[in-house]
């Protein structure tokens, strides 16, 4: 499951994960970095960012060549954290091979919205590996805007219990990005719930992946895991892939998901252009409210603040 | 009073051994040695007379294959299969073919009698004026024993025949789509059997003509330790429909038996197929010892503009399933539809789906995929829906959901969509529930006992997908989904 780290640090590219493995089938390593970037430790200069008041924020730089980083982060028993991640996107054609340990105590709550910038030409993985402890809540909604190969994963070990989590994403690609969302969602003991909800635009020649697997254990009954993605091409050269998945060995369950693709509704449009909008604006006018209904989902207000702001920016990017 | 005698048959049914078609016709075969090799293949091919072209085709299948590697991809597990410990062909001992059905070996025609296929040219339900009938096409191991009504479609220009005989007789139309639809090295199993196939059905509709009556095949493995590798091909004409019918049993041994398959259908212009299966090959016992490796290729080509094909099956049987029926919409306005249940009890495992691929514009799919687990077993929903970038139009609706019965059984659900033009749209939903305690309760509390109400509330699951059956079949597929059922519940 490391295989760009494991590239990196061996300065083997054989070991890029490639489309013949069933996890990367649509994010392709190979041939990405060749030849393979030395790895060190130094990182490009952060951008300015106005950071949120009251919520944590850890910023990853992103490296000059090649980097792999580490982090771990808990949440004591009956802490509340609101956590920003923001992946920094940084200039010119990187890889980045970033591993996130998040641990939350029982009862717990986290809420964690990650911004995960690239540059057009970076080749970035971050994992995100999350072990919940029984009554524990885990919200976390993903932005990204895509890069040369951008995946970011999330992996919960959902204990049951009462424990709640909520996976939340939305990816805005335009130009010739790529952008892969996986959740792996692992439910290991009973009475757990689970909801994921992760819409995503593709433009010109982008494409958008998303990968979601839930897994309920054996006895893991009472298990309540639903799971959606809806996603919008707005070009004929753009694309979409998505494997929804559901692996289940518990009778006692009731799981669901759907997922969607189609493009703008051509009636809703025609109508926002017969009041006199201009086709661009109406057209940027419905993507923002598909993918408003993300942001809307964030509880805390600074963290809704800083992921309109950041869907914001986006949105003028896809205006071009 | 129809309905009473229905009852019983069931009662019967369950009561006695779980599955019925178990037993073994003694009869004198011939065999090809054991194994697989280049003279193997030659023995086939000479016992079928084949032209130089075939058997040509054969070995150089059979080279492919040697450079293929098994897949491994699938969610089933089963010991690794020596295919040098295979007989790749069996057939009764016969000196020339049969002429009519007095010349059949009444070994063969008891078995048939006794797995309830009709050899004779009879209304299906017999006695029943007016009942739709069945040309039926026979395959006994290796070889097709019989079939049935060749004349009246014959007059009707429909060739319904085993292959061996379409090879003889209308080499042309065979040379032009065999492996059209399948290519060779398409897959593993499918390379495979284009190196030993042995059997299988020929139809062709001419254009403009509606069959004039349902079509069938029915599959028997006897022989021990022996693969069946049939291919059936049908080509569907501008205009033309036909329905076309599948069974499939096989003996009761402890030893598993490779079942190799491959279907190609090629539906032109406003054609329409429709294809039905019911798959009923020995499922093992219940600790999953013997049963047959149902590993099959079937692919649709709707090549023309506004053609037509719908899959259905009903899965009951088989150790391990590996199938994925499949559409490529070529034509513009070209629709693919795929009605599934598959029901895996003891310690089956099924990886059953379909793919949808869309080339053309305007193409429409519909997915409607029903999984029961119960027992040990497991059960995997995975299709894929690609839609092309020129497929402008497109639209698909998938809905996959499972059952489980029992806390032991696994269901899975695997899509893949992949869509590369923005004018098309999909739409996918999946379930996975068990039986309701509520439901169960409130139908025990009609008085029907926790067995029936299991069966009824099963049937009202998957009623979706046995509507899409030809009325004799659903009803036969009804009982079946019961028998497999058998046991699973207390």
């Amino acid at each position: 499951m490391t295989g760009l780290r494991d590239a990196l640090l061996s300065r083997d590219e054989t070991r890029l994960p490639g489309r013949r493995d069933e996890d990367w089938r649509w994010t392709d390593l190979r041939g990405t970095l060749r030849p393979l970037p030395a790895v060190s430790d130094a990182v490009q200069p952060l951008a300015a960012f106005d950071e949120p008041e009251g919520v944590q924020v850890r910023r990853f730089a992103a490296p000059v060549t090649a980097g792999t980083f580490d982090a771990s982060l808990s949440v004591a028993a009956g802490e509340t954290l609101w956590l920003l991640d923001r992946v920094d996107a940084g200039a010119g054609a990187y890889a980045r091979d970033l591993a996130l340990d998040i641990t939350l105590g029982e009862g717990a709550t986290l809420h964690r919205l990650v911004l995960a910038a690239d540059s057009a030409d970076a080749v970035s993985v971050t994992r995100a590996m999350v072990s919940l402890a029984p009554g524990a809540t885990f919200h976390q909604t993903v932005l990204a805007t895509g890069g040369k190969r951008q995946r970011i994963e999330t992996a919960v070990a959902h204990p049951g219990a009462g424990a709640r989590a909520r996976l939340d994403g939305a990816y805005l690609l335009a130009d010739g990005r790529h952008s892969d969302q996986t959740t792996i969602l692992d439910h290991q003991g009973p009475g757990g719930t689970s909801e994921q909800l992760i819409r995503g635009v593709a433009a010109d020649q982008a494409r958008g992946v998303f990968q979601g697997r839930i897994t309920v254990a054996v006895g893991a009954d009472g298990t309540d895991a639903r799971l959606k993605h809806n996603a919008l091409l707005l070009s004929d050269r753009a694309e979409i892939d998505a494997k929804p998945e559901l692996e289940i060995y518990a009778d006692d369950v009731a799981c669901a998901h759907g997922n969607t693709v189609g493009t703008l509704d051509a009636e809703v449009l025609f109508y926002a252009m017969s009041r006199g909008i201009p086709e661009v604006e109406a057209r940027l006018m419905l993507v923002e409210a598909f993918v408003g209904e993300i942001v809307e989902r964030i509880g805390p207000a600074p963290l809704q603040d800083a992921a309109r702001a950041f869907v914001a920016d986006q949105l003028e990017a896809l205006r071009r | 009073m129809a309905a009473d005698q229905d009852t019983v048959e069931t009662v019967a049914a369950l009561a006695g051994e779980k599955y019925a078609h178990g037993f073994v016709t003694d009869i004198e075969q011939e065999f090809s040695e054991r194994g697989l090799n280049t003279d193997v293949i030659r023995f086939i091919s000479a016992k079928k007379d084949e032209p130089q072209w075939l058997l040509d085709w054969r070995l150089a299948a059979y080279e492919r294959w040697l450079a293929l590697d098994e897949p491994d991809w699938a969610r089933v597990h089963y010991p690794k299969i020596d295919y040098q410990d295979l007989y790749y062909y069996a057939a009764p001992k016969q000196k020339d073919g049969p002429q009519s059905l007095d010349d059949v070996d009444p070994e063969l025609l008891a078995t048939y009698a006794k797995l309830g296929i009709p050899l004779k040219e009879q209304a299906f339900l017999a006695g029943v004026q007016g009942s739709p009938r069945y040309a039926v096409d026979a395959v006994f191991d290796s070889v097709s024993v019989v079939t049935t009504f060749k004349a009246e479609l014959a007059k009707a220009g429909v060739i319904f025949c085993p292959l061996s005989e379409a090879v003889r007789d209308y080499p042309e139309l065979v040379r032009q789509y065999l492996g059209s639809v399948v290519p060779v090295s398409d897959n593993y199993f499918a390379c495979l059997n284009s190196a030993v196939f042995s059997e299988g059905s020929f139809v062709y509709v001419p254009p403009g003509v509606r069959c004039p009556m349902e079509l069938s095949t029915y599959f028997r493995i006897n022989a021990l330790n022996t693969g069946q590798f049939e291919r059936t091909l049908i080509i569907a004409d501008k205009g033309s429909y036909v329905s076309y019918l599948e069974g499939c049993t096989a003996p009761m041994r402890d030893e598993n038996q490779l079942h190799a398959a491959v279907v190609e259908l090629v539906a032109l212009d406003d054609a329409e197929i429709k294809y039905s299966t019911v798959q009923n090959w020995y499922p093992g016992d219940a600790e999953g010892k013997g049963g047959i490796y149902n590993f099959v290729t079937k692919r649709a080509d709707c090549r023309g503009v506004r053609s037509k094909v719908s899959w259905t099956q009903v899965e009951t049987g088989s150790a391990i399933t590996w199938k994925y029926p499949s559409c490529i919409l070529r034509g513009e306005g070209s629709s693919g539809e795929f009605y599934s249940i598959a029901i895996t009890n003891g310690r089956q495992q099924a990886d059953t789906g379909t793919k949808m691929i869309h080339l053309g514009a305007n193409t429409r799919s519909r997915i409607i995929a029903k999984g029961i687990s119960a027992g040990h077993s497991s059960s995997t929903y995975r299709g894929l829906v690609s839609v092309h970038p020129k497929a402008t139009g497109a639209r698909n609706f998938t809905q996959c959901d499972s059952l489980l019965i029992g806390k032991t059984c696994a269901a899975h659900t695997v899509p893949y969509v992949e869509a590369r033009n923005a004018h098309a749209q999909l739409e996918h939903e999946a379930t996975t529930t068990r039986l309701s305690e509520e439901q169960l309760f409130y139908v025990m509390s009609r008085g029907l006992s926790q067995e029936e109400a299991v069966q009824l509330l099963v049937n009202g699951f998957v009623r979706e997908v046995l509507q899409e059956l030809p009325m004799e079949f659903a009803v036969e597929a009804q009982k079946l989904v019961a028998v497999s059922l058998e046991g699973s519940v207390g």
